[in-house]
C-alpha cells in the first residue's frame, strides 16, 4: 500500500504545521480549534475538505486590505500579539475593540507556589507512545 | 406547431426545453438512431445535438428557455467514431471510461451504448457516479442494458442499484470498489460489452488507490481516457498502455457549478422520494448492515445505572449506548473503566440518515430515510417509496442526511451506528 486511502495523514499534517505556526497566538488557536470543531462535526466524511479549509482560516494579509468588524491578530515588531475586532481604520491606524494583548512565554526561573493558590495542577507526559506502545516506538 | 426541414448531414442544436418528433426521414441523437414517429424531451439545462441521417422533417415544441441553432458541423469528434469502429471490432468485455467531473463522461458512454445497438450488440452501461447519477437515485451505483436508442440513460429502468450511501467516494472506497465489481458483474450476464463510467474524482491518494485497485479487479480490455490536456496521465503511466485511448473531451461540454451539481442531486432525490410513505420495520426481523448496532450482546441499561441510557450493547470494541440525555461524568468513567470504551449515540442521532433498503437477496430495493428509531421497542420507521416492508429483508446504513424533500442536510461520522 503506497497511497494513502484516506485524506486524514493530510489532515493531521496540517493541524501539526498550524499548531507550530500559531503557538504564541492563542486566539488564532482558539479560532483554529473553533472551525476544526466545526468543520469535523459538519463534514466527518470529507477530511480533504477539512484539510482545504482549514489554512484559510487564519491569514496573512496587507494591513491595507483590513477593514471595519474583521477579527484579527496584529504581530507588533516587539514580538506582542494584539487581537481584538477593527473598530475604526486611519490613514497609518488601526483601532481594535475587545482587545486582548499576549505577550507569549517569559523565562521566570525558580517558583514557590503555594497549594491554596492553584486552581488546577496538570501533568505532561512525553514519549506518550513509548509509555502506551512501546513496540510501535520506532527509532527514528 | 413548428417544423425543421433538415438535409442528410445538417445538424441544428436544440437545447431544452424542447419536445421533438421526428415526421419524416432518419436523424441521430447522441449516436442513437430516431426515425419516423420517434419522440424525444430535451429537459431544461441541456442541449443536443440533432444530426439529419438523411433528409428530415422534425416538428418541435419549445418550452421556456428552449432554443433551437443551426451548427455548422459535426459536434462529435472523428476519435470518438474510430473508437467505436474498433470496440465493434473487436467487441471488448469491458470498457472503463476516465475522466474529471464535466469531461462529458455520461454523454460519451451514451454515445458508444447507442452506436452499438445500431450493430445489433447488446451494451450495459455501469454508472460509477454515485452524486450525478444518471441510473438510480444518488447515492447509489447503477447498471442498465441498453437494447434501443436512449438519449439520457435515466430513461432506461436499472437493471441492478447498489447503495453506497454517500455522494462521493471519499471515505467510502470499499463500497466503490464492491459496488462497481458487483455492477460490471451484472452486465457481463446480459450484455455484449460492459461501459463501465467512472466517476471523476482521479487525484489524491485515495482517489489514486480507488482507481488503480478498481483498475486491477475489473480488468477492462479498453481503457478511454477522456482529457481536456493531460490531467489523468498520473493515472494512465501505471496501466497498461497497450488498452489506453486518449480522447478529447468534447468543447461542447459544459462545467456545472457546485451548486447546480448539489442542486440536481437534490432534485434527483426529491424526485425519488414524491409519494413516500412511512413504513415500520421490525429490527427483530430485519438485519441491520454496514453499522455497529444490533452486532453486540445486548444488556438490559436498567443494569447500567443512569435513566439516560435506554439502550445498550457489549461489543469487542466498548459499551454501545443510546442516551436519551446527558450521561454523567462519573457514570461515563465508570463505565469506560468497565467496559473499555464508550460508543455514544443520541436518541435523535438517527433521523434523516439515508439508507439503502435491500431484500433477500442482497439487491436493493429502494432507499429510505430515517425517521426514528425506538430502541426500546425494537423499530425502525423510515420514509420510502417501497410501499412494501415484506420486501425488505436488510437495512444499510449510510453517512448522508437528507430530508424526504430531497435536500442535503449533513454527513454523519463514519462508526457513528
Amino acid at each position: 500500500m503506497t497511497f494513502e486511502e484516506t485524506e486524514l495523514q493530510r489532515l493531521v499534517d496540517e493541524i501539526i504545521r498550524l499548531l507550530e505556526k500559531y503557538r504564541d497566538d492563542p486566539k488564532a488557536l482558539e479560532i483554529i480549534l473553533s472551525e476544526l470543531k466545526s468543520l469535523y462535526r459538519k463534514v466527518p466524511i470529507y477530511p480533504g475538505i477539512i484539510t482545504m479549509c482549514l489554512p484559510m482560516v487564519v491569514k496573512s494579509v496587507d494591513p491595507k486590505q483590513l477593514k471595519e468588524g474583521d477579527e484579527v491578530s496584529l504581530l507588533m515588531k516587539d514580538d506582542r500579539i494584539l487581537t481584538g475586532k477593527i473598530s475604526g481604520i486611519a490613514q497609518n491606524e488601526v483601532k481594535l475593540v475587545n482587545c486582548f494583548e499576549s505577550e507569549g512565554q517569559k523565562p521566570c526561573g525558580e517558583r514557590a507556589v503555594q497549594l491554596k493558590d492553584l486552581k488546577e495542577a496538570r501533568l505532561f507526559t512525553r514519549e506518550i507512545l513509548h509509555k502506551e506502545w512501546p513496540d510501535l516506538d520506532f527509532e527514528e | 406547431m413548428p417544423e425543421l426541414q433538415l438535409k442528410r448531414g445538417n445538424i441544428v442544436k436544440m437545447e431544452g426545453l424542447v419536445n421533438l418528433c421526428v415526421k419524416e426521414g432518419k436523424v441521430s441523437i447522441v449516436g442513437g438512431l430516431h426515425e419516423k414517429g420517434s419522440k424525444v424531451a430535451i429537459p431544461r439545462a441541456k442541449s443536443l445535438p440533432v444530426e439529419a441521417e438523411s433528409d428530415a422533417v422534425i416538428e418541435y415544441t419549445l418550452g421556456s428557455c428552449g432554443k433551437v441553432e443551426k451548427l455548422p458541423g459535426r459536434t462529435i469528434p472523428r476519435e470518438w467514431d474510430v473508437l467505436v469502429e474498433e470496440i465493434i471490432t473487436k467487441k471488448p468485455r469491458v470498457v472503463l471510461i476516465l475522466g474529471e467531473v464535466d469531461t462529458g463522461k455520461s454523454f460519451f458512454s451514451t454515445y458508444i451504448a447507442n452506436m452499438l445497438v445500431r450493430q445489433n450488440l447488446r451494451v450495459a452501461v455501469v454508472d460509477g457516479d454515485a452524486g450525478q447519477s444518471d441510473v438510480g437515485p444518488p447515492t447509489t451505483l447503477g447498471v442498465v442494458v441498453v437494447e434501443r436508442p436512449v438519449v439520457f440513460l435515466q430513461e432506461v429502468q436499472p437493471h441492478a442499484v447498489y447503495f453506497i450511501g454517500s455522494m462521493s467516494p471519499a471515505g467510502h472506497i470499499l463500497e466503490f470498489v464492491v459496488g462497481i465489481k458487483r455492477m460490471v458483474e451484472h452486465g457481463l450476464e446480459k450484455a455484449d460489452v460492459t461501459v463501465v463510467n467512472t466517476a471523476g474524482w482521479t487525484a489524491g491518494g485515495p482517489a489514486r488507490a480507488l482507481r488503480l485497485y478498481e483498475m486491477e479487479l475489473l480488468n477492462p480490455d479498453i481503457i478511454v481516457a477522456l482529457q481536456r490536456g493531460k490531467e489523468l496521465e498520473h493515472l494512465l503511466k501505471c496501466m497498461d498502455q497497450t488498452k489506453v485511448r486518449r480522447i478529447s473531451v468534447s468543447k461542447q461540454v459544459r462545467p456545472r457549478s457546485r451548486s447546480d451539481r448539489t442542486f440536481l442531486r437534490e432534485l434527483a432525490l426529491a424526485r425519488y422520494f414524491e409519494g413516500a410513505g412511512r413504513l415500520a420495520l421490525d429490527l427483530r426481523k430485519v438485519l441491520l448492515e454496514r453499522c455497529y448496532f444490533r452486532t453486540g450482546e445486548p444488556i438490559d441499561p436498567r443494569n447500567l445505572g443512569d435513566a439516560s441510557i435506554v439502550y445498550a450493547e457489549k461489543m469487542p470494541e466498548g459499551l454501545f449506548i443510546v442516551l436519551s440525555g446527558e450521561l454523567d461524568d462519573k457514570k461515563a468513567q465508570e463505565l469506560k473503566a468497565k467496559f473499555r470504551n464508550l460508543h455514544i449515540v443520541r436518541s435523535w442521532d438517527a433521523k434523516n440518515v439515508i439508507v439503502g433498503l435491500a431484500n433477500s437477496n442482497n439487491e436493493l430495493v429502494g432507499l429510505g430515510v430515517i425517521d426514528e428509531i425506538d430502541y426500546v421497542r425494537e423499530k425502525l420507521a423510515v420514509i420510502t417509496p417501497v410501499k412494501d416492508a415484506s420486501h425488505i429483508a436488510a437495512v444499510q446504513f449510510g453517512s448522508m442526511k437528507i430530508t424526504p424533500g430531497g435536500k442535503e442536510i449533513g454527513t454523519i461520522k463514519p462508526g457513528t451506528f
